[in-house]
């Protein structure tokens, strides 16, 4: 038996949670609703189907469900839920933390390990909430000389930078965040910020580490962010737009991979820089400079760390599938939504319960969204894969990889697509559309 | 709403440009610098030129400033640097900075351009690639020619021939 609460009482738990009850709800009503009133005389209330929506009739519609769908409806196309939920943060760090543990146990698979195994008695499958836990309930070191201002700022400004370029990435045909004329620059812009981030906390740290590790990043980063933007260059002139949507769009019937292979490997390999990930992950190595830039960082600082750099992950995987692979464009494999529940109602037994407004999201965005899933789950694994396979490279092979051999790869898949361009093969009026 | 934007950018912008002149420490100036040059890539946005705008953020906060902290983090600043306290250079550069700007001022003002206009399309990038390919194809070479000779020159620069690579095995 376990002796975590020997002292454990049904009775006086469940009296206890009536006395919870009790107190939120005499607080709400004595405290809550008075601040609510007095709130809603500053708010302008939306007008939804020419009433205005003041609470008596947001609870009406609260308690019939018919009524209460159009509602959620509408909730599920705000900026808001964009930007919180679906295409944006809440979805990355959802792929995010699954990437996490995906990569312990697909290493540990690789290595003839186990991986984790107690926490969640099942393949150790809670291990990532319990390490959120504890990186949640240790304490926050700061350095006694570091700058404290660019030292607390560095995470937050890391995961925000993160978040922008998730924020760009769409996941299915309407589905994205922000859908600028100019997203691929977009991109080039939001890339650029990784390098300055890294290498200010670095230096904040004032540890010789942490800056050894900040000034590896920033010649990698900075190296290898010139073969990225040329090697996408090619996708750029063969579709004619930099605007992801259209990119995603333009390759209904076939991936631009096909016709840019040489990008394509190319991107993948600055990607794998760019995340410092192994074989390029010389700014945190661990067995020469401790962690590198991350050593100073303890606790929830970590975290964030380690959360933007998973929604890094996500991101870069999300563009490899939209430049690359066609992005939300596959077969058709969603079931439509049943047509009698729309026309007839459910019916249970004796009742029928009609409900206005039901398929919450339509055939499209479901089927799109599950292969934009199924392809950046792909893409995820294969930036993980070189982990449990290659050593770290050196530092002058890294600086030699990216200015020389991939800028000169990337220059000759330009070529190929301006020929195919204007061979009159591929782009606007070309021979295959 | 875009007043209140143009009013908050002006003030980040030119606070920081301050601020990046008189602070102590090199590396905050440095940061106020690059706050400055995110700031006017804000302008370039609320003047519906994204692409301009994108630009400015990649080139001069993703690159120049990058590398002028890389500067200034490297370089033992004693070395290079020597501090004139000078109360009348100061007030100097201040009265010259204010004729400067008001002189601009009267000519923007009497050429006729009092408003902004926020509500124009966004200008197509496809249109700046086509007039610098057709209209301005001397600038745009003259541009090539120019960043092909600084190439060339930091290489010269870079390469020194006393150094003998025996380490490298590939």
């Amino acid at each position: 038996m376990s002796t975590i609460a020997p002292q454990f009482r049904l009775s006086r738990f469940i009296a206890s949670l009536f006395d919870i009850i009790f107190w939120v709800l005499l607080i709400f009503s004595l405290v809550g609703l008075p601040i609510v009133f007095i709130v809603l005389f500053y708010i302008k209330m939306p007008i939804i189907n020419g009433q205005m929506l003041t609470p008596y009739l947001a609870m009406t519609w609260m308690a019939d469900p018919s009524r209460t769908l159009p509602i959620i409806k509408t909730l599920l196309h705000t900026t808001f839920f964009h930007v919180i939920a679906f295409p944006g943060f809440g979805f990355a760090a959802l792929l995010a933390a699954a990437t996490i543990f995906v990569e312990r146990k697909f290493l540990a698979k690789i290595q003839l390990r186990v991986g984790p195994l107690y926490c969640g008695k099942i393949e150790g499958i809670l291990q990532l909430m319990g390490d959120g836990l504890k990186l949640i309930s240790k304490e926050i070191i700061i350095p006694a000389k570091a700058d404290k201002p660019i030292f607390w700022v560095g995470p937050l400004l890391f995961v925000g930078t993160a978040g922008a370029l998730v924020s760009l990435i769409p996941v299915a045909r309407g589905w994205v965040v922000a859908n600028p004329s100019v997203g691929l620059l977009a991109v080039f812009a939001t890339i650029g910020f990784f390098p300055i981030i890294s290498v200010l906390t670095a230096w904040a740290a004032n540890n010789k580490w942490t800056f050894i590790g900040g000034l590896r990043a920033l010649h990698q980063m900075i190296a290898f962010e010139i073969p990225l933007i040329l090697s996408l260059l090619s996708v750029v002139i063969l579709t004619g737009t930099l605007n992801l949507s259209q990119i995603a769009e333009s390759q209904q019937h076939y991936w631009w991979i096909v016709f840019t292979p040489i990008s394509a490997i190319v991107f993948f390999i600055c990607i794998l820089a760019e995340l410092e990930r192994i074989p390029f992950d010389l700014p945190e190595a661990e067995s020469e400079i401790v962690a590198g830039w991350l050593t100073e960082f303890s606790g929830m600082m970590y975290g964030l760390i380690q959360l933007g750099t998973y929604l890094k992950l996500y991101a870069f995987a999300g563009l490899f599938t939209v430049l690359f692979l066609g992005g939300w464009n596959g077969p058709t494999v969603w079931p439509a939504f049943p047509a009698d529940i729309i026309t007839h109602g459910i019916t249970i037994g004796p009742v029928t319960a009609k409900i206005a407004g039901l398929p919450l999201f339509d055939q499209d965005m479901l089927n799109g969204t599950l292969w934009f899933v199924i392809k950046t789950v792909g893409v995820i694994l294969l930036i993980l894969l070189p982990r449990g396979v290659f050593p770290r490279i050196r530092i002058d092979m890294l600086l030699h990889t990216g200015w020389y051999k991939l800028i000169g790869l990337a220059f000759i898949n330009i070529f190929i697509a301006l020929g195919l361009l204007y061979a009159g093969v591929l782009g606007p009026g070309g021979l295959i559309q | 709403m875009v007043d209140a934007v143009f009013l908050a950018l002006s003030v980040l912008t030119i606070g920081s440009a301050i601020v990046a002149l008189e602070i102590r420490s090199l590396i905050y100036g440095s940061i106020a610098l690059m706050i400055t040059l995110s700031g006017i890539a804000g302008f370039f946005l609320l003047l519906d030129a994204p692409f301009v705008a994108m630009f400015q953020l990649s080139v001069y906060v993703g690159s120049i400033a990058v590398l002028i902290l890389f500067t200034v983090m490297l370089v033992r600043r004693e070395l290079i640097f020597n501090k004139i306290e000078d109360k009348r250079r100061r007030y100097a550069g201040i009265g010259l900075m204010l004729a400067l700007m008001l002189g601009i001022g009267m000519i923007i003002i009497g050429s006729g351009m009092k408003s902004m206009e926020t509500n124009s399309p966004s200008v197509d990038y496809k249109k700046i690639g086509e007039d610098f390919l057709t209209y301005y194809s001397p600038a745009l070479i003259v541009m090539a020619l120019i960043l092909a000779s600084s190439v060339v020159g930091a290489l010269t620069l870079a390469r020194r021939e006393d150094i003998t690579n025996d380490q490298r095995t590939d």
